[in-house]
Parts: structure tokens; sequence; C-alpha cells
């Protein structure tokens, strides 16, 4: 048996730090204090930068002023509103849903919201534990659900004129909220389950699709 | 990731931009999640292509000597261990001078916590290729750093050498 070489062994580093055992590299590292030095560095280096994932920046108000002016500018949205108040974690995305031409744009305000609730609720370092991952997927998911409580609502208003619709819309909305119920119990049960995670943005997604197909069609009949 | 404040604002608002520009173009192949984060990447990775002057693949952005396989010299020298000196200063420097390949890889990987395959959906590269970029980037920044240490040392020798002249 040929035995393994610092170049062989360097190569094979980073299963090393993931706890890969291999017999020959064993040997060589009890053997090569070069090696050893260089797993101390790589070690030490791995470190360092795990720490940085504990810090998040916020960026400046800046930029969302500056985002506000180019989308206006582009014609992505219509018109510059108010400064919300600082803090708010959607409140610039709600400032610009006033904005958009409804409902076409409607389904992508929610997208956005939805997208930013999925980015809000996926920790930096992975490595964390349930209560953190619950703590941010309820976090992210507050606003959203309050958002698409106001659209059911204005959903309801605009077909109250005829029953047969507003019994058929209530019927689907039935349906996706059973299917958000049984995500979230999901969700509740294995906060660290990526796929888990995936299915209640894509219900939460599923109702705000619905509620901007029926808001188009309302304001269409109206 | 582009290591200064300014820049990373720029970018945010630029992947803001993208996000409101091609959100019609999300067909629901892939999460959400990773979609968002590949467009956010894509941003990035653009501006350091721009920046180092180069219209580059990803598997290009890498060092030709390195691409052989294995570091391309000795570790650095049997004396010096980084261990003690690595800090967030110097590694922040150090993962600046990186290829923008590795840099992504890196700051995906061992920053943000991503396994391989997903930095792999992320970058659309092959798992395996990941995995030899943040190998390629971790050993490239030992070797930065150790240089660094190096320039440090001298520096401190001169120093000393300059002081004891000067009471002489």
């Amino acid at each position: 048996m040929q035995a393994t070489s610092c170049q062989d062994f360097l190569n094979q580093a980073d299963a090393w730090m993931e706890g890969e055992r291999h017999p020959d590299a064993s040997a060589h590292f009890r053997q090569c204090p070069a090696c050893r030095g260089a797993l101390e560095d790589l070690s030490a280096i791995r470190s360092e930068a795990r720490s940085w994932s504990a810090e998040e920046a916020e960026p400046s108000s800046r930029v969302w002023t500056s985002l506000l002016a180019q989308l206006e500018q582009e014609g992505l949205i219509r018109e510059t509103l108010a400064a919300e108040p600082a803090g708010a974690t959607t409140g610039w995305l709600r400032g610009w849903f006033k904005a958009l031409p409804r409902p076409a744009l409607a389904a992508a305000y929610l997208a956005i919201l939805i997208a930013g609730a999925f980015a809000l609720s996926r920790p930096i370092n992975k490595r964390i534990n349930e209560a953190q991952w619950l703590d941010r997927t309820q976090v992210s998911t507050s606003p959203l659900s309050a958002q698409l409580a106001t659209e059911q609502n204005a959903a309801y208003s605009l077909h109250d004129s005829d029953p047969a619709v507003a019994a058929s819309l209530h019927q689907n909305l039935a349906i996706v909220d059973n299917y958000i119920a049984l995500c979230e119990k999901s969700v509740q049960e294995e906060p660290q389950n990526e796929m888990a995670r995936d299915y209640l943005y894509g219900a939460y997604q599923q109702k705000a699709d619905l509620l901007a197909q029926m808001t188009e069609r309302g304001e269409t009949i109206q | 990731m582009v290591g200064n404040t300014a820049e990373a604002e720029d970018l945010t608002q630029e992947a803001f931009l993208q996000l409101f520009r091609k959100i019609a173009t999300f067909r629901g192949e892939s999460a959400f999640s990773t979609w968002l984060h590949r467009l956010a990447v894509n941003v990035v990775l653009m501006k350091l292509r721009k920046k180092s002057g180069t219209e580059t693949s990803l598997d290009e952005m890498t060092e030709p000597d390195e691409e052989s396989g294995g570091p391309r010299r000795d570790f650095g020298g049997p004396d010096l261990r980084l261990s003690g000196s690595v800090d967030r200063v110097n590694l922040q420097r150090a993962v600046e001078q990186l290829p923008p390949g590795y840099k992504a890889v890196f700051v995906l990987h061992d920053v943000q916590g991503y396994e391989h395959n997903e930095i792999a959906e992320i970058m659309q590269c092959s798992i395996g290729n990941s995995k030899s970029q943040l190998h390629k980037a971790r050993m490239r920044l030992r070797e930065l750093l150790h240089e660094a240490l190096r320039a440090k040392a001298r520096e401190d020798r001169k120093a000393a050498g300059a002081d004891s002249g000067g009471k002489d």
C-alpha cells in the first residue's frame, strides 16, 4: 500500500475537516507536523469565516430611496409615496403596493412579499436551533398573513353581489387555507425541514394567486 | 463578498431591481429561494467580473496554475502557523484577493453555511466543481494569510532593527 503524501492529504483536507477519517490519511496526520499545521490553519480560517455569519447588515435608507426612484423611472411602479415609519420590515413594500396598478401587479407584490418572507425565514447560518428557525418563520410570515387577510376581504367584497361566485371563492379559499394549515403544522413539527418551509411558502403563493385572480375578475366585472 | 459597504448597498439595490424586472420569469422549476439567491449571486458575480475587467465563466474564474489540482506550492513554511493570527481584518483582506468564483463559493459555504448541493444549484455548476472551488479557495486564503504574516514579520524586524540602530 502506497503511503499518503502531503499533497494527497491536503487534497482531502476538506473531507478531513468534515470528520472523514481514512486510515491512510490518519496515519499521515499522526506522522506529519506540516500537515497538522496546515489543518490547524484551515480550521482557523473556517472558524473565523463562520463567525461573520452572526452579523447581519441592514442596508441604509439610501438603498430604498434610490431603488424607489429607479423603479419609478423604469415604470415598474407609478408614483412616489410618503416614507413609511422606519423599522417596519415590509413597510416600504406595503408602500409600493399602494402605487401598483391594481389588480395587475397585486400578484407581483404578494410574490415579492412571499420572497421577502422566505428570505427572512432563511437564517444566514443554518447551524442554529429549532426555536430560532421557528421564530424566524413566524416573524417572516406574520406580515404576509396580514396582507393576505386584507386581500381576502377585498376579494369577498368584490363578489358579494354574486352568490355563486362568492360560494366558489369561499370553497377554493377553504381548500387553500386548509393546505396552509397543514403546511404550518409540518413547519411547527419540523422547523428545520427546508422542504416543509418550501411547501408553506408555496401554499401562501397559491392563496396569493387565487386572490389576485378573483380580484382581477371582480374588478373586470364591475 | 465585495468588502465595501457602499458597493454592497449598490448591489443590494441592483438585486432588488432585477427581482422586479424578472419576477415574471420565475417558473417554479426550482425553489423560489434558490432562484432568488441565484439572481443575487449573479448580480454580484457580474460586478466582480466587470471589476476584474474580464468576461469569464465560473470555471474560468480561478487561477490557471491551480487548475492542475492542489495548491501551487508548499504550504507557507513549516515555521509559520496562522492559529491565533486569523482575525476579521486580515481574513477579509485575503478574501478580497480571491478570484470571484472562489470568493462566491467560500462565502456561500464557509460564511453563510450552504451545502455543496445548494451552492451547485445557486451557481449553476456541479457539486464537484463547488467542492473543488472551496478547496482551492481555502488553500489560497491560507497562502495569502501566510504571505501577510511573513510581510508583517519582515516589517517588525525592520522596525526593531531601526530602533536598535537609533539607540546606538
